[in-house]
């Protein structure tokens, strides 16, 4: 299909579909954190998570973080983030793009820790799943390396 | 050829795996700027059942295109209608529902 006219018709269809979302009380965390998504602090892993949970410390385990150990397409990155804790949220940083927070999972009441989702890695780099169980931050990472860019490289 | 999310629930013992593949093409600033398109990408996904929360994702430019989620949740749900709300930078949302199996 014409490329020009897919967009045109994704443009057309977000018109008309203009609804506030009242039902969603989700936090949302792009909006009461934009720090932690772009500007300064969004590039490293550290500050991004300083930004988002007010501390870099975390500790290690307890957490289960499933990634390519190589991904031969940088575009398609399937990661797993599992967790027995009674984590609130849960978060996934990398290092290879330009802002390193990738997606906060708000966890519900009858919600169980197993996301899976698949991401854009510019290059070889860091993957790092944070738990957060009453602002104590558990972490798990993992290293993937991307033979072929991202984004569109 | 529409945007619907593809949408796959089933329980069993208690627990919902659900899948998700919502169709987007998540344009990242940098893919944006070398096509000179505006960037839009999912900021946010809803999961909800019988109006409570069981997912909640902000999510970021990073997303692979046609993103697809997994995630799970406790309770007995099945034949209940799973909705599922995304909502981009562009302030457009898209919800879908399917019923769980």
């Amino acid at each position: 299909m014409n490329r020009r006219k897919f967009l045109g018709l994704g443009l057309g269809l977000g018109v008309a579909a203009v609804m506030t979302p009242a039902t969603l009380s989700a936090t949302n965390f792009r909006d009461t954190k934009p720090g932690a998504w772009s500007g300064q602090n969004a590039t490293a892993i550290d500050s991004s998570m300083k930004e988002l949970y007010g501390t870099s410390a975390t500790t290690e385990g307890k957490v289960k973080l499933k990634a390519p150990a190589i991904a031969e397409n940088g575009a398609v990155v399937p990661v797993t983030i599992s967790s027995k804790l009674a984590g609130k949220t849960v978060a996934l940083f990398q290092d290879a793009n330009p802002e390193s927070l990738v997606a906060v999972f708000t966890v519900p009441a009858n919600g169980v820790i197993d996301y899976s989702l698949r991401i854009k890695m510019a290059k070889t780099g860091k993957v790092v799943a944070v738990v957060e169980v009453d602002g104590k931050l558990y972490s798990a990472s993992a290293n993937v390396k991307v033979t072929a860019g991202g984004c569109g490289g | 050829m529409g945007n619907k999310s593809r949408i796959k629930a089933k329980e069993k013992k208690g627990v919902t795996t659900a899948k998700v593949m919502a169709k987007h093409p998540m344009m990242s600033y940098d893919e944006a700027k070398k096509k000179g398109k505006k960037a839009n990408f999912i900021t946010s996904m809803v999961a909800t059942v019988d109006g409570e929360t069981v997912y909640e994702a902000s999510t970021s430019q990073f997303l692979s295109k046609n993103p697809f989620v997994k995630f799970k949740f406790k309770g007995s749900n099945k034949g209940k209608k799973l909705v599922f709300t995304w909502t981009d930078l562009s302030g457009a949302t898209r919800t879908d529902k399917k019923k769980i199996k």
